[in-house]
């Protein structure tokens, strides 16, 4: 089935309850524009090859749709250890449109680095990571402040295969995001932060799946969002565990800081086991910040505007404190802080 | 006659509507060390709390001076950048805040001038050294995951790096071990040469180590006998019962 056959999921769809298709879709829901390429760009050795698209066999509407505008496809094969591999994604224009392809045989680290100041911008991302493999995978989301974000990625971790993968979300006006990851064999294992900054008025809807098909897996999961102005910021989260993936062990945790009166914050952990023998937890919170973290840092001299800057820029970070790759870490603290430090500046 | 950093005049405070202090009166003088003991509920850290200018404490009468000047206009940042400091009996913990950042940040915040970097370091670890922590502390979050002890060693870190003329240390000793209030009590005599200082307590072994000139037991919001050392002991031997009687 291809874009234009398929129905408009309604908002009773989990998926689609905060932001419905129709807010995310470029123009009209019938239509799929013409939509010029990602450019995508290496800082360093590696290279891709362009491979054209595979068939439309999705059973989800904003997959279908990326697919149904037609640009190619971006491949990268990890084989060897290497340094980590910056991959710069420039749109621009009125709509943009980018897929990418990646395939980790061995360890690597790589970061992903999307800016430029399109209205729309499509960016769908596969990944597979072989058996023994290891990625620690960073996205960084530093677009115009005007523009809309659709991103999906789909992801397999083979047996005894690792995947990090961080989310730094700062840029965009209005930006939705579809994650998916299959936990593809025993041993195999996700830690997944995703931190949030939303100003001014942003919408930024965030969507994780993480399926657990085998036994002795393990996902982890933190998604923190700091929510000012009249932002509004949506966590999702559904992890599944299928029959039979016994001794699994799944948690996510979605912390909220609300800086203001008009922000607002959701947050959605979803859990459904269908396993006997499994550990699996999940927790929410939304709140303003705490009192006494402000009076304990004024008490120690910081102006309010200084200890507010330094509890939300604390905040933030710690959602990577999940993450145990150093580089992966240090990179996205780096573009964090970066980020801030040039709000407040502003 | 050594200067007089705080005066409190007939200080009444309540929270949430429940008056707690009723009329304390209370001068320290640079130099001065000061202890204050009592039960449990007695007002102590709330005194403590509302000098340093918690939003939490309403004063519903009387006044509190610092260094001549009343304190209510001065926020609390405003109080710390003057000089003052509390040691916190429960500090607040900041995931995701770097204690060697916070440091520097609250140690140029408070001086004039803002620490140069390598002379800095240098200070820090000269502080760390003399309260045996190690450097590994400078990248933990500020009091996440902290033991009670360890929480209590970064406050008078905290202490020694900021220098103040009034140091508020309410319930320093409680969760240290014995080796570590002689590092804390070590820190503390060393601040308290030259600063006001008020130290709030339960039990008389802090006061074996850091020697006070007042001691003052206070029992339901307000200070009911003032002494010398001879009174913790006497209150660590006679607990706070007979002074009901007195009263």
């Amino acid at each position: 089935m291809n874009y234009q056959q398929m129905a408009i999921p309604p908002r009773s769809e989990h998926l689609w309850r905060y932001t419905p298709w129709p807010r995310i879709h470029p123009s009209s829901i019938d239509e799929v524009p013409i939509a010029a390429d990602v450019i995508f760009s290496l800082e360093g050795r590696e290279s891709f090859e362009t491979i054209p698209q595979a068939a439309d066999n999705f059973d989800d509407i904003a997959r279908s749709f990326l697919h149904a505008t037609g640009s190619s496809c971006h491949r990268m094969v990890i084989s060897g250890q290497s340094d980590p591999i910056h991959i710069n994604a420039r749109a621009s224009g009125h709509i943009a449109v980018g897929h990418l392809e990646l395939e980790v045989k061995d360890s690597a680290v790589v970061f992903i680095h999307i800016s430029g100041e399109p209205e729309w911008v499509g960016l769908h991302i596969t990944g597979k990571i072989h058996p023994n493999a290891h990625l620690s995978f960073g996205f960084i989301n530093e677009l115009d402040s005007n523009s809309k974000f659709l991103r999906c990625e789909d992801w397999t971790v083979e047996r005894d295969a690792e995947l990090e993968h961080a989310t730094l979300s700062v840029g965009g006006f209005r930006c939705k995001s579809d994650m998916r990851t299959t936990l593809n064999g025993t041993g195999a294992s996700i830690r997944q932060s995703i931190t949030v900054n939303a100003i001014g008025a942003r919408h930024d809807d965030e969507h994780v799946e993480i399926q657990h098909l085998h036994g002795h897996t393990y996902s982890n999961l933190v998604m923190n969002s700091a929510c000012g102005g009249s932002s509004h910021f949506i966590g999702t989260g559904l992890l599944t565990i299928t029959e039979g993936a016994d001794k699994s062990d799944a948690s996510q945790v979605f912390r909220n800081l609300l800086l203001s009166e008009k922000a607002r914050a959701e947050a959605i952990p979803e859990l459904e086991v269908l396993a006997d023998d499994v550990s699996a937890a999940h927790g929410a919170a939304s709140a303003p910040i705490d009192r006494n973290q402000m009076h304990y840092l004024m008490s120690r001299g910081l102006n309010p505007q200084e200890a507010q800057s330094m509890i939300v820029h604390g905040f933030l970070l710690n959602a990577f404190s999940n993450l145990t790759n150093k580089c992966l870490i240090e990179e996205m603290r780096t573009r964090l802080t970066v980020h801030l430090e040039c709000e407040l500046r502003r | 006659m050594a200067e007089e950093i705080l005066r409190i005049e007939n200080l009444h405070v309540s929270v949430e509507g429940t008056a707690i202090l009723k009329g304390v009166n209370l001068i320290i003088h640079r130099g001065e060390i000061h202890a204050i003991m009592g039960r449990n509920g007695a007002g102590k850290s709330t005194l403590a709390n509302v000098v340093m200018g918690h939003p939490a404490y309403v004063i519903t009468e009387g006044r509190i001076f610092y260094q001549g000047q009343p304190l209510e206009n001065l926020a609390v940042f405003e109080r710390a950048r003057a000089g003052m400091f509390l040691s916190f009996q429960y500090p607040a913990a900041i995931p995701g805040v770097q204690v060697g950042t916070f440091l520097k940040k609250s140690v140029a915040s408070v001086r004039d001038e803002p620490p140069k970097g390598r002379e800095f370091r240098k200070e820090l670890t000269a502080a760390m050294e003399q309260l045996a922590m190690d450097k590994s502390f400078l990248s933990r979050y500020v009091n996440d995951g902290f033991s009670g002890g360890e929480k209590k060693r970064l406050e008078i870190l905290q202490m020694l790096l900021l220098q103040p003329n009034l140091a508020l240390l309410d319930e320093t000793d409680s969760g240290l071990d014995i080796d570590a209030l002689r590092i804390v009590a070590k820190g503390i005599n060393e601040v308290a040469v030259d600063s006001a200082c008020l130290i709030i307590t339960h039990y008389q072994r802090l006061l074996d180590l850091v020697k006070p000139h007042f001691v003052h037991a206070m029992m339901d919001g307000v200070i009911v006998q003032t002494g010398g050392p001879e009174l913790a002991l006497e209150l660590e031997d006679r607990g706070y019962d007979w002074l009901d009687m007195a009263v």
